[in-house]
C-alpha cells in the first residue's frame, strides 16, 4: 500500500513559495501604518473599532480552522486529508496574532468602557454604574483580562503547532504513529479550543456592551467564524493550481463536500442568530432587549435586514443548487461572497457599539485594518507554507482520500 | 510486503470489519430475518408480560385522571406543569437519536450507520407517541385536542399563535409524520424479503401487502434511494427545531433559569445525549438476544459512546455558560436560581444527580476501555438517562417552585398518578419495541448486504493495488 501511497503524490514537490508573500506582507504593514496612523492623528475610535473587526475576523478564522481541523481528526475522517495541509496552516497562524493584539491593546480605552479611565464609562451613570462596577470588580478588569488573553493563544498556538508538527514530521517519516497522535490529541483539544473561543468573544466583542450578556453569544462567534474558515478553504483550494500544489488532486467530490458545508454552517450560522433574536425579542427584558432594539430600530434597521437576507436567505438558496457546488469557481464565488458577510456580521456586531442609534457609518480605516490584518495574517500563513509539502504527501490515507467518491 | 499481509483489513488503524467478513447475502438474510420467523423465547414473553403489566398501571393512572381531573396531579400554584412536561421533554429527547443516525450521520456518509439506523427509528416512533400522551393529558379535556389545530371553526377561535405550545403541536405532529414515513420507506426491501422467505400464506400476504409489491427492480431501487435521500433531507432539520421549539416552550418566558439564549441548541444536543445513552440501553442486550453481534459490532459500540462523550461535553457546555452568565450578568434572581436555589435548595439532591450523570459520567468515555466495555457502557447510558430526566425536572420544577416572589413558593411533589403515568410509558414504549423485535426486521437487511458488498469491493481493490 505504500507504494501506491508515493506513486500517487510522487509528481508532487515542495512548495517553492510565492511572491505573493512578499506583496502581502507590504500591503499588510503599510495598510497596517495607516490604520496607526489614523489611530493617533485621527479618530481613534474608529479606528480602534474598525481594528477589533480585522482582527476579530481573521483570528477567528485561523482558531475554527484549528478547531475544523480537530473535528476532522476525530471523526477519522479521510476524504478531507488532502485539504488538511491548508487547514494546519490556517490554524499554525495564531502567533501573528499574538503580535497582532498590539493593536487592540492600543485601543483598549475606545473600546471598553469598562476598562479603567475608559472615557466612553463617563456616560454610564446610576444603576448602572453600579452593575459596571460589580462587573469590574468580578471579570472585567486588566489582571483577569490579560490572563485570560495568555490562556487563549497559548490553547491556540499549542494545539494548532503540535497537530502541524506531527503532520509534517510524517511527510518525512511517513509514521503511522504520528496519524494515531494527532487522532488522539485532537478530540482532547476540542473542549480548550470550545472554551477559548468562546470566553475570547465575550471578552472582545460582547463586552462592548458591557452590561448586555447572551449565553449564545460564543457560538454566534464560533458559527460565523466557522463558516468563514470553510469558505477560505475553499477559495486556497480553487486557487491552488499549478505547480506541487495540491489543487489538481482536488476532485470534484471534495469540492461538493465543501459546498455541502458551507451550505450546512450558513443554516447554523442563521439558527444560532435567530435562537438568540427571537428569544431576546420575545422576553422583551429592560436589560438585554436594548442590544437589538438599536439594530433593529432606527437607522440599523436596513442593515439588520440585509444582514438576513444576504447572509443567510441568498446564499442559503444559492447553495442548495448541486449543479453549483460541483463548479470549483462558481463555489469559490459564492465562498468570496460569504467572506465578505461574515465581516458584515461582525462589523454589524462591533459598530453598533461606537455609533448608536447614528446608525451605520463608513470610517476608511475600516478597508485599511481589515487589508492590513489580512495582509500580515496571509503573508505569515505564505511563509509557514514555504518549503513544505501542499498535502500530507505520506498520510496513511491520501490516497484513498485523493480517490474519494460520493457515494 | 508486511502491510500486504494483514492488508485483509482495509484500514491499517482500524482492523474492526461493520459486518463480519465471512456472511453473504444469503446468510445475512437468515440471519437477519431469523428472529422475526423464530418464536420468541421465554425471555421475550418475560419482558413482554412486564412492561404489559406496567402498560397496565398507564390505563390506570390515564383512566383515573379522565375520571378526576388533572387535580389528582401533583401540579400546584406555582408549579403549572411538571411531570406532564418534564416526561414530554424526556421522551421527545431520546427519539432524536433515531433520527439522527438515520438522517444526519447518513448525510455526513457514516457507514456505521447501517446496523443501528432501524433501531433507532423505531425507538424514535416510539418515543415520540409516548411524548405526546402527556401534553394532550395535560389539556384536561384531551377529546377537545382538535381545538390546537387552526381551522376555522363556528366559534371563530384560533389558537394563538404567538405561543411555543402550539408551534409545538405543529414540530411534534411533523416530527412523527416525517419519522414514521422514513421508518416504513426503509422497511419496504426488508418487508419484501419477509414476503418473499415466509412458510405461511398469511404471513406472506401481510408482508406482502405492507411491501407495497417490491421487487427490487432498478427502478424500484432508484426510487428508493432517491425517496431516502429527500426524507433525510427533510428530517435533519426536523431533529434541529423539534428539541429547539420544545426549548423554547421555556426560554421564551422570564423565569430566571429558563430565559436563556443558549436554550436551543443545548436542548438539541442533551436530546441527542439522551437518545443515543437509550440505544445503549435497548442494543446492548437486544444484539445479544437475537444474535445479531455480527452486524452490530463492538465497533458501533464504540462509536455510539463516542457520540455519548460529544454530546455530554456539549450539554456540559450548556451547563458552563448558564452558570457563568447567571453570574456575568450580576442579574441576583438569576444568580440565585443557579447557585443557591439549584445546588442548594429543596431539590439539590437531584441537581448534583444531574451534574454527576450528565457532567462526570460521560466522560469516562475518554477512555476506550471504558467505550468498549459492555457492562460500563451499559450502565453508564442508564446513568445518562436518569440524568437527563433529573436535567429536566431541576430545570421545571426549581424555576417554577420558588421563582421571584418568596410568598408564591411551593414546593412541587408528584403524586402516584404521576408516576404511574410515567412508568406506564415506559410500559408503553417497552411493549411496542417487543412488538416490533418479533415482527420487522431489527437491523436495516438490504443496507447491510449494501454495505458487506462495498467493504468487500474496497478491500479486493486494496489487495490488487498492494500486489503492483
Amino acid at each position: 500500500m505504500s507504494s501506491a501511497t508515493s506513486t500517487a503524490t510522487e509528481p508532487m514537490g515542495r512548495f517553492a513559495g510565492s511572491s505573493k508573500m512578499g506583496l502581502a506582507f507590504g500591503v499588510g504593514a503599510v495598510c497596517l501604518i495607516a490604520a496607526l496612523a489614523g489611530f493617533f492623528v485621527g479618530d481613534a475610535s474608529a479606528a480602534a473599532h474598525s481594528y477589533l473587526i480585522a482582527f476579530a475576523y481573521w483570528v477567528g478564522i485561523s482558531v475554527a480552522s484549528t478547531i475544523m481541523l480537530a473535528i476532522f481528526h476525530t471523526a477519522k475522517a479521510k476524504w478531507p486529508i488532502v485539504l488538511r495541509r491548508t487547514m494546519e496552516t490556517m490554524g499554525a497562524t495564531v502567533p501573528v496574532f499574538i503580535v497582532l493584539f498590539v493593536g487592540v491593546v492600543l485601543g483598549l480605552k475606545q473600546l471598553y468602557s469598562w476598562w479603567p479611565e475608559s472615557p466612553l464609562a463617563a456616560h454610564i451613570e446610576g444603576i448602572e454604574k453600579v452593575h459596571l462596577g460589580h462587573k469590574q470588580h468580578g471579570y472585567l478588569f486588566p489582571t483577569f483580562f490579560w490572563v485570560r488573553q495568555a490562556i487563549y493563544f497559548t490553547v491556540w498556538t499549542l494545539v494548532s503547532w503540535r497537530l502541524r508538527s506531527w503532520s509534517m514530521k510524517q511527510d518525512e517519516t511517513g509514521e503511522l504513529e504520528l496519524t494515531v497522535k494527532q487522532r488522539k490529541f485532537a478530540p482532547g483539544a476540542l473542549p480548550f479550543l470550545a472554551l477559548t473561543i468562546t470566553f475570547a468573544a465575550f471578552d472582545w466583542l460582547m463586552s462592548l456592551t458591557p452590561l448586555w450578556q447572551s449565553t449564545i453569544y460564543g457560538a454566534y462567534y464560533f458559527a460565523g467564524s466557522f463558516l468563514a474558515a470553510f469558505c477560505l478553504l475553499t477559495v486556497v483550494t480553487v486557487l491552488a493550481q499549478g505547480k506541487d500544489l495540491y489543487g489538481s488532486v482536488v476532485t470534484t467530490a471534495h469540492y461538493h463536500n465543501l459546498g455541502k458545508l458551507m451550505f450546512a454552517f450558513t443554516a447554523f450560522w442563521a439558527y444560532i442568530g435567530f435562537s438568540q433574536f427571537l428569544l431576546v425579542w420575545i422576553a422583551n427584558l429592560p436589560e438585554e432587549a436594548p442590544w437589538y432594539g438599536i439594530r433593529i430600530f432606527g437607522a440599523w434597521r436596513p442593515l439588520s435586514i440585509a444582514l438576513v437576507l444576504l447572509h443567510f436567505v441568498l446564499p442559503f438558496f444559492t447553495l442548495l443548487s448541486r449543479n453549483l457546488k460541483l463548479q470549483p469557481r462558481k463555489l469559490m464565488v459564492v465562498a468570496l461572497y460569504l467572506l465578505l458577510m461574515h465581516w458584515l456580521d461582525l462589523y454589524w456586531l462591533v459598530w453598533p457599539a461606537m455609533t448608536g442609534k447614528a446608525g451605520p457609518s463608513f470610517h476608511w480605516t475600516l478597508p485599511v485594518a481589515f487589508v492590513g490584518v489580512g495582509g500580515i495574517a496571509v503573508g505569515f500563513a505564505l511563509m509557514l507554507a514555504r518549503n513544505k509539502f501542499t498535502l500530507p504527501v505520506k498520510d496513511p490515507y491520501i490516497t484513498e482520500s485523493m480517490r474519494y467518491v460520493q457515494p | 510486503m508486511a502491510e500486504t499481509a494483514h492488508a485483509a483489513a482495509l484500514d491499517p488503524l482500524e482492523p474492526r470489519r461493520l459486518v463480519a467478513p465471512h456472511h453473504d447475502d444469503k446468510s445475512l438474510n437468515e440471519t437477519l430475518l431469523d428472529h422475526v420467523w423464530r418464536k420468541p423465547g421465554k425471555g421475550w414473553f418475560m419482558l413482554f408480560g412486564m412492561t404489559s403489566a406496567a402498560l397496565g398501571l398507564l390505563v390506570l393512572g390515564v383512566t383515573y385522571t379522565l375520571a378526576r381531573g388533572i387535580g389528582v396531579w401533583g401540579n400546584n400554584q406555582p408549579v403549572g406543569w411538571a411531570f406532564d412536561i418534564i416526561n414530554f421533554v424526556w421522551w421527545v429527547g431520546i427519539g432524536h437519536a433515531g433520527t439522527l443516525i438515520s438522517a444526519i450521520l447518513l448525510l455526513f456518509q457514516q457507514k456505521w450507520r447501517t446496523s443501528i439506523n432501524r433501531f433507532a427509528e423505531a425507538m424514535t416512533l416510539f418515543a415520540v407517541m409516548c411524548a405526546g400522551l402527556f401534553p394532550l393529558l395535560h389539556t384536561g379535556r384531551p377529546w377537545f385536542a382538535f381545538w390546537l389545530f387552526p381551522y376555522p371553526s363556528t366559534l371563530g377561535a384560533w389558537p394563538q399563535f404567538r405561543s411555543p405550545l402550539v408551534w409545538d403541536v405543529f414540530a411534534i405532529s411533523t416530527y412523527l409524520t416525517v419519522s414514521a414515513l422514513f421508518w416504513y420507506v426503509g422497511l419496504i426491501p426488508d418487508l419484501a424479503a419477509l414476503r418473499d422467505s415466509s412458510k405461511g400464506k398469511l404471513q406472506r400476504i401481510i408482508y406482502g401487502a405492507f411491501s407495497l409489491g417490491w421487487r427490487g427492480s432498478g427502478r424500484h431501487w432508484h426510487n428508493y434511494k432517491t425517496a431516502y435521500l429527500l426524507l433525510a433531507g427533510l428530517s435533519t432539520p426536523l431533529v434541529v427545531s423539534v428539541h429547539t421549539i420544545v426549548s423554547f416552550d421555556f426560554a421564551t418566558s422570564q423565569i430566571p433559569g429558563w430565559h436563556a439564549t443558549i436554550f436551543p441548541p443545548y436542548f438539541v444536543a442533551g436530546a441527542v445525549f439522551s437518545g443515543f445513552a437509550m440505544v445503549i440501553t435497548l442494543i446492548v442486550p437486544a444484539r445479544k438476544y437475537l444474535g445479531l453481534r455480527d452486524v452490530i459490532t463492538d465497533r458501533h459500540l464504540e462509536n455510539m459512546n463516542k457520540v455519548i462523550l460529544a454530546t455530554g461535553l456539549l450539554v456540559s457546555y450548556g451547563y458552563l455558560m448558564e452558570h457563568f452568565i447567571a453570574w456575568y450578568s450580576q442579574n441576583e434572581y438569576e444568580f440565585w436560581t443557579f447557585y443557591v436555589n439549584r445546588a442548594t435548595g429543596p431539590y439539590a439532591g437531584v441537581y448534583w444527580l444531574m451534574i454527576t450523570c450528565n457532567v462526570v459520567t460521560p466522560n469516562i468515555f475518554w477512555f476506550k476501555k471504558c467505550r468498549t466495555s459492555i457492562p460500563i457502557m451499559w450502565v453508564a447510558s442508564i446513568l445518562v438517562n436518569i440524568g437527563m430526566w433529573c436535567e429536566r425536572f431541576i430545570i421545571i420544577v426549581t424555576s417554577l417552585s420558588q421563582d421571584f416572589l418568596p410568598s408564591s413558593w411551593d414546593i412541587y411533589k408528584p403524586t402516584w398518578v404521576d408516576w404511574s403515568i410515567y412508568i406506564g410509558t415506559l410500559g408503553l414504549f417497552g411493549t411496542l419495541f417487543l412488538l416490533f423485535l418479533k415482527f420487522v426486521p431489527a437491523v436495516a437487511v438490504s443496507e447491510v448486504k449494501e454495505l458487506q458488498l462495498e467493504l468487500k469491493h474496497a478491500e479486493h481493490n486494496a489487495h490488487s493495488h498492494g500486489a503492483h
